[in-house]
């Protein structure tokens, strides 16, 4: 893992040094670049998340919870471990996921009231997590193969991207638009389109913070672009590359979260 | 509905809204004790009235949750309180769900200790493994779901190793489900040959080493699919047995089963056996004494459409010794099937970004011609305020049923829920 963590660097430092250059021209090359630059900082990584859920009349709700990641291949499978902490009824809820690319993702959700692990059916990932804007499939990655990718435009700072899906009974746009940075590879801003072609949902990063080496979003929102509502959300105490044992996500940690690992980053 | 003012104490700045993005707010975790919980006040009433009980309510609670975590040096305190008044049985509460101390012995090994929920098992809304406490009374009078599950006193020692993890909880003193007394619903008697309403207690087993519950779980995720064995030494959890002298109480009996839960094409696919060891009863000729059973279960889950999900299993409680039951039985005729099949369905229907929660649980019995339909619509207003309608409704063809003999208690419900 280190190795393929040091090659990572060595391929990110490539990269941007190129991104001052000849800008690239492979539309599925850069959504790989975007995928690891979203999702797969490091070979494992932790922050704090708190999230605040707007409906179109400003009521607001709000989520915060802790999310350990860890790679077991870069730009493959990983594992996912969300605890969380407010609001009170859904505080010591812990959320597993199995990530998996050739077959449906593993799931369970851990409700302490009942000390109960459910199991959670693979079923649409495009549904609001949590109550959020925000959906399953936003907080784990959509896998690149599910679309195809046309690049539209590259301007000094973007490569701009137009995405459709494979099966279009997968998802509940026709198309995706994005923004992605030339230099760090983060997507910036995503709009969905939907049957109908009008345009409904927006992804937004406000702002981006390099942690250990890799750039960050540290901010971003959600906003459905039909109802009004929005979700904001903020990440804190990040760390990469934290060293999470395989034994941090499993059953054992649903019913006891790994307090030494949970712990927060000195920094 | 004395106790219902008790709402009003509620200090009035718990109302005000924190100004969500204040950035002290990332400290919550690291600083001080916190206290959470909330206060929920509950209303349910039966259709009908029940000529064997009195009081038309089924459910006056008034409750107050307290919850806390401590984390001193390397031990987690847990404690979750319940206090309040309930209407129904016109008296004060406070009972204990929670207060355990955690702790890891060695690396791969945790230890509970204390008053804790437990469970285990595949089924939903079905025990077969799964033979820590519920609280029946709780569950028919429209409590949230989390009330089935009632607190035991117990060790539980969980060992964690790539082979295969082993889950053990002893509960010194034998801990029974809530079960009908007669109090807040009547149910059927043999004896009698149709409704009561005695207010009766079991005789509980002598405390003793002997007498406490042992279970044993063993279990392992292999390639998305999980596999566990069980093992259970105790005693019926309902008061199914008799005393000589004709006093309801609780037979011994031991448990052996198994588990499967797999990812199967859409959804989500489970099984589970279990093989009732009757200790008192082996030959299945003492009246006095339930027969040993088996008891299958398989299921489906998957997600119909778009945040609607759709749950279905089949259950077999097969009671063994059959002959035996019917050739000693002094009332025969009031005996349970032979095979008792029974088929349940879930359905979940989330809507508004998951504010809104409409959801059906049905219980069918195609042996015994009874069901149990559980409708629940509930509403999250915010993170402070949620509602939740819902009923419990029974029927079915002949008065001894498991669910028709609750035909009485057939009631509506409502809850209002502030957390804090």
């Amino acid at each position: 893992m280190k190795h393929r963590f040091k090659l990572v660097l060595a391929v990110a430092a490539l990269v941007s040094a190129s991104a001052q250059g000849e800008p690239l021209t492979n539309a599925d090359e850069i959504v790989r670049q975007a995928n690891l630059a979203a999702y797969y900082g490091g070979a494992d990584g932790r922050s704090e998340v708190r999230m605040i859920i707007s409906d179109a009349q400003d009521r607001q709700q709000r989520r915060q919870f802790t999310v350990l990641r860890r790679d077991i291949e870069d730009g493959g499978d990983q594992q996912f471990l969300v605890v969380f902490s407010q609001p009170s009824d859904v505080r010591g809820t812990v959320f597993l996921v199995d990530k998996h690319i050739d077959q449906d993702d593993d799931r369970w959700l851990y409700l302490p009231g009942l000390d109960l692990v459910k199991r959670i059916s693979a079923g649409d990932k495009r549904t609001s997590f949590v109550g959020a804007h925000y959906f399953y499939e936003d907080v784990s990655g959509r896998r690149p193969t599910d679309d195809t990718h046309v690049i539209t435009d590259t301007t000094d700072e973007h490569y701009v991207l137009t995405h459709v899906p494979v099966d279009s009974s997968t998802a509940e746009f026709s198309e995706y638009v994005t923004w992605i940075d030339r230099r760090s590879f983060l997507p910036m801003k995503i709009e969905y389109t939907n049957a109908a072609g009008k345009l409904y949902r927006r992804v937004e990063v406000l702002t981006v913070e390099e942690f250990d080496g890799y750039p960050t979003v540290t901010a971003s929102r959600v906003s459905d672009l039909l109802t009004g509502g929005r979700t904001d959300m903020q990440f804190r105490y990040i760390k990469y590359d934290v060293g999470f044992p395989e034994s941090v996500f499993t059953e054992r940690s649903l019913r006891n979260p790994p307090r030494d690992w949970l712990e927060r980053p000195a920094n | 509905m004395k106790a219902w003012p008790l709402l009003f104490l509620i200090p009035t700045a718990l109302f005000a809204q924190d100004d969500l993005w204040d950035d002290n707010d990332w400290a919550d975790e690291e600083e001080g004790t916190l206290w959470t919980g909330f206060l929920e006040a509950g209303l349910g009433t039966r259709f009908s009235e029940d000529p064997l009980v009195a009081n038309r309510s089924t459910l006056e609670d008034t409750r107050w949750r307290i919850e806390s975590e401590w984390q001193p040096s390397r031990y987690t305190v847990g404690l979750k309180i319940d206090a309040g008044y309930d209407g129904v049985e016109n008296e004060w509460f406070a009972d204990i769900r929670d207060l355990s101390v955690g702790f890891t012995a060695g690396e791969n090994t945790d230890v509970s200790i204390g008053r804790q929920v437990q469970t285990w098992g595949t089924g939903d809304l079905l025990f077969l493994n799964d033979l820590f406490p519920k609280d029946f009374q709780s569950f028919f009078s429209g409590r949230d779901d989390e009330y089935l599950k009632a607190p035991g006193n117990a060790i539980r020692i969980t060992h964690f190793s790539p082979g295969v993890n082993v889950d053990f909880v002893w509960t010194p003193e034998f801990e029974h489900d809530i079960y009908l007394t007669g109090e807040r619903f009547s149910f059927f008697s043999p004896v009698a040959g149709g409704n009561v309403a005695p207010r009766f207690t079991a005789l509980e087993p002598k405390s003793s080493f002997n007498n406490g519950e042992f279970a044993l779980r063993l279990f392992r995720t292999i390639e998305s699919s999980e596999y566990a064995l069980y093992a259970y030494r105790g005693f019926f959890k309902q008061p199914g047995a008799l005393t000589p002298t004709l006093q309801p109480t609780f037979a011994p009996m031991s448990a052996f089963g198994a588990s499967l839960r797999k990812p199967a094409g859409p959804g989500l696919f489970n099984a589970e056996m279990s093989y009732y060891d009757s200790r008192d009863d082996r030959s299945g000729t003492n009246p006095l004494v339930p027969n040993s059973q088996l008891r299958l279960l398989a299921g489906f889950e998957w997600e119909a459409r778009t945040n609607f999900t759709v749950g279905l299993q089949y259950y077999l409680e097969w009671t063994l010794d059959y002959d035996e039951l019917l050739a000693n039985s002094p009332n025969f005729e009031f005996e349970p099937d032979e095979r008792r099949h029974l088929i349940t369905n879930r359905l979940t229907w989330r809507a508004g970004m998951d504010k809104y929660t409409t959801s059906l649980f049905t219980f069918y019995s195609p042996s015994d011609s009874d069901f149990y339909l559980r409708p629940q619509f509930a509403y999250r207003h915010s993170d402070q305020w949620s509602l939740v309608v819902g009923g419990n409704l029974f029927g079915g063809d002949s008065d001894q049923t498991f669910f028709n003999q609750l035909q009485d208690a057939s009631n509506a419900y409502l809850r209002f829920r502030y957390s804090y």
